[in-house]
């Protein structure tokens, strides 16, 4: 296509989003408000999992080694937990180890321990900690290792881990749905708005066919305009999201110190390429296959 | 110009339209096609435009078979035929100028042509004051002058009109077909169809009537003859 042709398609898609101004303003409001609840569902749903992300870092198994357990036998368990395909960290604590963390977490309190460092007298135990590769399956490898000769007891807090990663899955699910029936909602309103724009000026595109234009002739500037409906469209939610999920975050920061949001620059980045992507492709798109149809003259 | 042997179209199974229609146009002429409603007038029009295929037989335009047109092939054609409608077909939400800078902007004409062909082309339409009107600030002549306009602005070969008199009143309608007259001087070759019976007995063309799909007569300088 030549440049000059280029921009007169272009001057043609502007002309009409302002001969058509109304239509126009109704297709932008339509991407804007379904990319508006999508962009905000987007940034709920990553900051969550950001969170649980978070929690399940922190989520470790932790085995103490039965006390009569013989030097063979520790080497056996060692050999076993280092070769152990599912886990990704093993972390030797001895009990001495074990005492000096307990008096660093108890500050000023750590008088109270005086007394139990002495070797024989340190009621902790030699443990280690393991971290899995996948989070999600620290119930089961627990239940593994605790078969394992040599174990103590193992601990991985059972019963706030597995209902913790059942409730995540559970949201990850039900937002990953969410977001593919608001893509779809957002598809079907937006083909639909376009679609009633095309409707009205089917009179217009059949005189076009009548004075001799090509089906491209015809449909480019339909395609510019879709572009340029769905960039704005795009635009108006990612602004509105940009200043009150800033507001959102600093609010946050400021009052609620233990939760960690996403910072603002972030998730900025991905939603304008999500946002942006999609209005454009769903305008394009939109305009593209609503035209088709008027074109058979 | 136009060559067509044995055509026949239908719509749908049943509708025969036209029928075993053997027809040639040469350059330069001046034909009406009259007929009763429903005789078939528009649908021989649309066969020209390729707007519907014939359903058997064969037509021929400019030394093209139409059968073998292929689809991205019609604007071209169409470039080559100018249209006027009964109903104008204006697009009202620009003005006259625009109206008939469209037909050449479709073709890629460069912006220095356009100037400099469309306020000839409306002066010789009687239009030169009103390039800046809207269609619904005009009258029906002078909506079907933009009509005209917009048809010959690309200098095609033949001009076809359909019902252009239909709603205009008796001198009005003198007046448009003075004016296709006029462009029929100047070379182009002219088809209307129309039900105006007193302006074809006044201009003394060749006629063509047909009848349930048929041609029934072809004379030449005729008058509007019934139906059986
Ligand atoms: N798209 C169509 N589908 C089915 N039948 C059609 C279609 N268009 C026209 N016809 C039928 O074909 C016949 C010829 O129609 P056509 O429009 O060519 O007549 P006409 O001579 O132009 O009539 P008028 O003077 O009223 O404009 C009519 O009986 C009409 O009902
Ligand atoms: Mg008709």
């Amino acid at each position: 296509m030549h440049v000059r042709s280029l921009l007169f398609f272009f001057g043609e898609a502007l002309k009409n989003i302002v001969r058509h101004g109304w239509m126009s303003i109704a297709s932008i409001a339509v991407v804007s408000i379904t990319l508006l609840i999508l962009g905000s569902f987007m940034v709920v749903n990553y900051n969550v999992s950001l969170l649980t992300e978070d929690i399940k870092e922190q989520v470790q198994i932790v085995v103490y080694i039965d006390e009569k357990a013989g030097e063979g036998i520790r080497s056996q368990l060692q050999r076993a937990l280092v070769t152990h395909p599912e886990l990704e960290e093993v972390r030797y604590i001895s009990k001495e180890e074990a005492m000096e963390r307990l008096k660093r977490q108890m500050g000023d309190r750590a008088f109270l321990l005086e007394g139990y460092e002495e070797k024989d007298k340190n009621p902790l135990r030699d443990s280690y900690e393991l971290r899995t590769r996948v989070p999600e399956d620290i119930p089961r490898v627990a239940r593994e290792i605790m078969e394992l000769p040599g174990v103590g007891y193992v601990d991985y807090g059972s019963g706030i881990v597995e209902p913790l990663f059942q409730f995540t899955g559970v949201v990850r699910w039900i937002g990953f749905a969410f977001m593919v029936g608001l893509a779809l909602t957002a598809v079907f309103l937006i083909s639909h708005t376009i679609r009633l724009t095309v409707f009205i000026r089917r009179k217009e595109i059949m005189i076009m066919k009548y004075v001799g234009a090509t089906d491209w002739f015809i449909r480019w500037p339909f395609i510019f305009e879709g572009l340029i409906l769905g960039l704005v469209g795009a635009v108006v939610p990612l602004v509105i999201i940009f200043y009150s999920y800033g507001a959102a975050h600093r609010w946050v920061q400021g009052n609620i110190f233990f939760l960690s949001l996403i910072p603002v620059e972030e998730i900025m980045e991905e939603l304008i390429r999500v946002l942006a992507f999609l209005g454009i492709t769903l305008g394009v798109l939109g305009s593209a296959i609503s035209v088709r149809r008027f074109l058979k003259v | 110009m136009i060559e067509i042997y044995h055509l026949y179209h239908q719509y749908g199974d049943e509708m025969v339209a036209l029928r075993d229609i053997n027809l040639v146009i040469d350059r330069g002429e001046f034909v009406f096609i009259v007929g009763a409603s429903g005789a078939g007038k528009s649908t021989l029009l649309k066969l020209f435009l390729r707007e519907v295929r014939p359903s058997r037989g064969h037509i021929k335009i400019f030394g093209r078979d139409l059968a073998r047109l292929k689809n991205r092939e019609i604007p071209y054609l169409r470039r080559n035929i100018g249209m006027v409608f009964q109903d104008f077909r204006l697009l009202q939400d620009r003005n006259v100028y625009e109206n008939v800078a469209f037909s050449m902007r479709v073709t890629g004409a460069p912006v220095r042509e356009i100037r400099k062909r469309v306020p000839l082309t409306l002066e010789l339409v009687g239009l030169k004051d009103k390039a800046f009107k809207r269609p619904d600030e005009l009258s029906g002549g002078e909506q079907q002058r933009v009509c005209v306009a917009r048809a010959i602005i690309n200098r095609p070969a033949m001009v076809i009109a359909d019902e252009p008199t239909g709603n205009l009143d008796p001198v009005t309608a003198m007046e448009i077909l003075n004016l296709l007259q006029e462009i029929n001087i100047r070379g182009t070759t002219v088809i209307v169809a129309t039900h105006a019976r007193e302006l074809v007995d006044r201009l003394q063309k060749r006629v063509i009537l047909l009848d349930q799909g048929r041609i029934i007569s072809d004379q030449e300088r005729g008058v509007y003859l019934n139906a059986r």
